[in-house]
């Protein structure tokens, strides 16, 4: 078990090393460099773009040695203080981590960069984002596979009956809608013509006591949680419906297909022949082999999930990370954009792996070794 | 006989047909492997219904502007500022500076489609060469390429589409359907490797090699014609999905330039009017998508039914 971990996280390393690369080439490559976002900017001085560039091991107009040597210094493997090289000013590997002797820049020692607007470190930005990101997604990622794999066992084990021709209906028709599509009409339903519910942000800014994710919100949340929790769960309605309503269909179709392929087996016949009851040949046969292709695609689209926020947070102005990332394409934060790259995919990477690992508990006929 | 042995008796064109007996079912052996296809399609409704209303929305696309009296870009009066709700002149209404919502709807047909179909066709041949590559060289070439699928799987897809759609795409519509067709070959690259690796083992692979057929040619000739089926349906899937990208890229104004339209264009500005009761700026433009997306689906379910060997008609 233990060689299985070491092995898939020794695969993903290669996987991690190309999504660097690509984060990097995508700010490299983009019009005017790095830094063309301060192109607008009249308060800002050649100078000082260059004391810019030089803190940031960037050059102006780099060659291919250049681009390499660049990206080098942003992953912090090159050290370009006082012509360090590939050591630290202690003399040792630059790669190596601070207390070892080894350089402070870059991100392999957690130096994301600074925002080029806000001028905040990337990953407090990041941080500040994370709680909305996470209730959000978390919330919703736990309702869509309940949902969906109680209307896809419900829609295999009665089969063709009025509940499988419903949910095939609705999982057909929301499969098709376009998220932000949909939010919008949420949104005009629920919120403007019914209001019922609240169709922007996450806390109601007039009764907050303070913006969301700073300090003092925290700790007026901590004196009285039960009225702020309220508050939050009434904002999260319709951004975690829409978030959901895509997914569910699709997965929906999937789980029903799985349960299908196991309520077809052998051992299936064999147990509803000895006479066990329904429930107990659906759950502990059926669907604890059905599990598999389950769990595979729900670990997969951990992506997806990332991706439908960027489009629900946009759409419900909900500050996550989402909505920051948006707000870095609009600006072209480049060291933004690529944080928030970099840490969703290797986040994306790693619970793979988690489901990788997961497998041999649910199905304990997989053995790695 | 079987339909296994039905279709490799047909697949040979060289080969003349067996003389027809009077049997119904081998009378089949004059049709060929898509005839049996499309008859099999023809019997599923749904597939059917969604082929009628995507044949419908391409001939919208393509005669539409010219018997639609309006122009989307045309703000006809300065005086009088839009939004009216759907009337018999506007029958879904116009926006907020009065352009017709119903233009938008037909002319911006002509460009969401366009984009899903070009960037489909583009995905499906880089996503076919390189997992046939793939498939075929194996060891560290099947590794490599497959390490950069495993990355495009890691990073969020729209992510990177919005960055690139912003830095890249310039608002114009070739590099925007370069950007959506060299983004999701992915899917379709390690759809077909699997297939690849599955068909490999195949009997009427090993009774090619057996007869001496060179790799290239059972490759290309053998594998991937029967890996054929799969990948079309994932390109059903691949041209839904990149509709609906591009409408919400270009709802966020970082797709086509204001002055195309499509069905995205038509809605980027929808939500700011949503709150004064507006509905149908946002309504009949995202209905489109997803009426066109909901046939697509259709049609990719009739051919994964009717594609699939193992099923009979």
């Amino acid at each position: 078990m233990t060689k299985f971990i070491v092995r898939r996280v020794l695969q993903a390393i290669p996987v991690i090393w190309l999504i660097t690369v690509v984060s990097f080439l995508l700010m490299q490559q983009a019009p005017g460099g790095p830094q063309g976002a301060f192109n607008q900017n009249p308060h800002i001085t050649p100078e000082q773009v260059n004391a810019w560039l030089a803190r940031w091991c960037l050059e102006r107009n780099p060659d291919v040695v250049g681009t390499i040597r660049e990206y080098f210094g942003w992953l912090g493997v090159w050290n370009c203080q006082g012509g360090g090289g590939f050591f630290s000013a202690q003399g040792l590997p630059n790669f190596l981590p601070a207390f070892l002797g080894g350089g402070t820049n870059g991100v392999i020692h957690g130096d994301f960069g600074f925002s080029i607007f806000s001028g905040q470190p990337v990953v407090d930005m990041i941080l500040q984002r994370l709680p909305a990101t996470m209730i959000l997604m978390l919330t919703a990622w736990l309702l869509w596979v309940t949902i969906a794999t109680l209307t896809g066992v419900l829609a295999a084990v009665k089969r063709y009956s009025i509940w499988d021709q419903i949910i095939t209906i609705f999982s057909y028709v929301f499969f098709s809608l376009p998220t932000f599509w949909l939010g919008l009409i949420l949104i005009f339903i629920f919120g403007v013509e019914l209001r019922w519910l609240p169709a922007q942000g996450i806390v109601n800014v007039r009764a907050a006591p303070a913006p969301f994710g700073t300090d003092a919100y925290w700790k007026a949340f901590g004196a009285h949680p039960l009225p702020n929790i309220i508050d939050i769960g009434s904002h999260l309605v319709l951004p975690v419906l829409t978030l959901i309503a895509v997914s569910v269909a699709g997965d929906s179709r999937f789980v029903r297909s799985a349960m299908l392929e196991t309520l077809s087996q052998d051992y299936v016949r064999t147990a509803k022949a000895k006479g066990l009851p329904g429930r107990s040949v659906v759950f502990r046969h059926a669907f604890r082999n059905a599990l598999l292709p389950i769990l595979t695609n729900i670990a997969l689209e951990i992506a997806f999930l990332f991706s439908g926020a960027v489009a629900t947070e946009t759409v419900f102005s909900w500050p996550g990370m989402g909505q920051l990332f948006f707000q870095g394409v609009n600006q072209r934060d480049y060291f933004l954009l690529m944080g928030i790259l970099l840490i969703s995919s290797v986040f994306v990477v790693m619970m793979n792996i988690v489901a990788d690992v997961l497998y041999v508990f649910v199905d304990p006929r997989i053995r790695y070794d | 006989m079987t339909l296994p042995e039905l279709e490799r008796s047909v697949g040979g064109a060289s080969t003349p047909a067996p003389a027809p007996a009077e049997d119904v079912e081998v009378s089949l052996e004059s049709l060929g492997q898509w005839q049996l296809a499309w008859r099999r399609f023809k019997l599923h409704k749904l597939a059917m219904i969604g082929l009628g209303i995507f044949a419908f929305m391409i001939v919208l696309a393509i005669i539409g502007p010219f018997i639609d009296p309006f122009n989307p870009l045309f703000i006809p009066n300065a005086k009088h500022p839009g939004g009216d709700g759907p009337s018999l002149q506007h029958i879904f209404g116009t926006d907020n500076v009065g352009r017709d919502v119903l233009a938008m709807v037909i002319n911006g047909a002509r460009i969401s489609i366009s984009i899903g179909m070009f960037s489909m066709l583009i995905a499906g041949v880089v996503g076919v060469v390189i997992g046939a590559v793939a498939g075929y060289a194996g060891g560290i070439v099947d590794n490599i390429l497959m390490r950069i699928v495993d990355v495009f799987f890691a990073i969020p897809f729209l992510f990177v589409i919005l960055v690139a759609a912003r830095f890249f795409g310039q608002g114009e519509l070739i590099p925007l359907i370069l950007i959506f067709g060299l983004l999701s070959w992915p899917l379709i690259a390690r759809l077909v490797l699997a297939l690849f690796l599955s068909l490999r083992e195949a009997d009427f692979v090993e009774a090619a090699r057996a007869v001496g057929v060179s790799d290239a040619r059972i490759t290309f000739r053998h594998i991937l014609p029967s890996a054929l089926g799969p990948v079309i349906v994932a390109m059903t899937l691949t041209m839904a999905g990149n509709i609906v990208l591009e409408a919400f890229v270009s709802y966020l104004n970082f797709g086509l330039s204001a002055d195309q339209t499509s069905w995205g264009n038509a809605l980027s500005n929808a939500q700011t009017v949503l709150s004064q009761g507006n509905w149908w700026w946002a309504f009949f433009p995202g209905m489109a998508i997803a009426l066109t997306v909901l046939a697509i689906n259709f049609v990719g379910d009739g051919l994964r039914d009717a594609l699939d060997p193992r099923s009979r008609l």
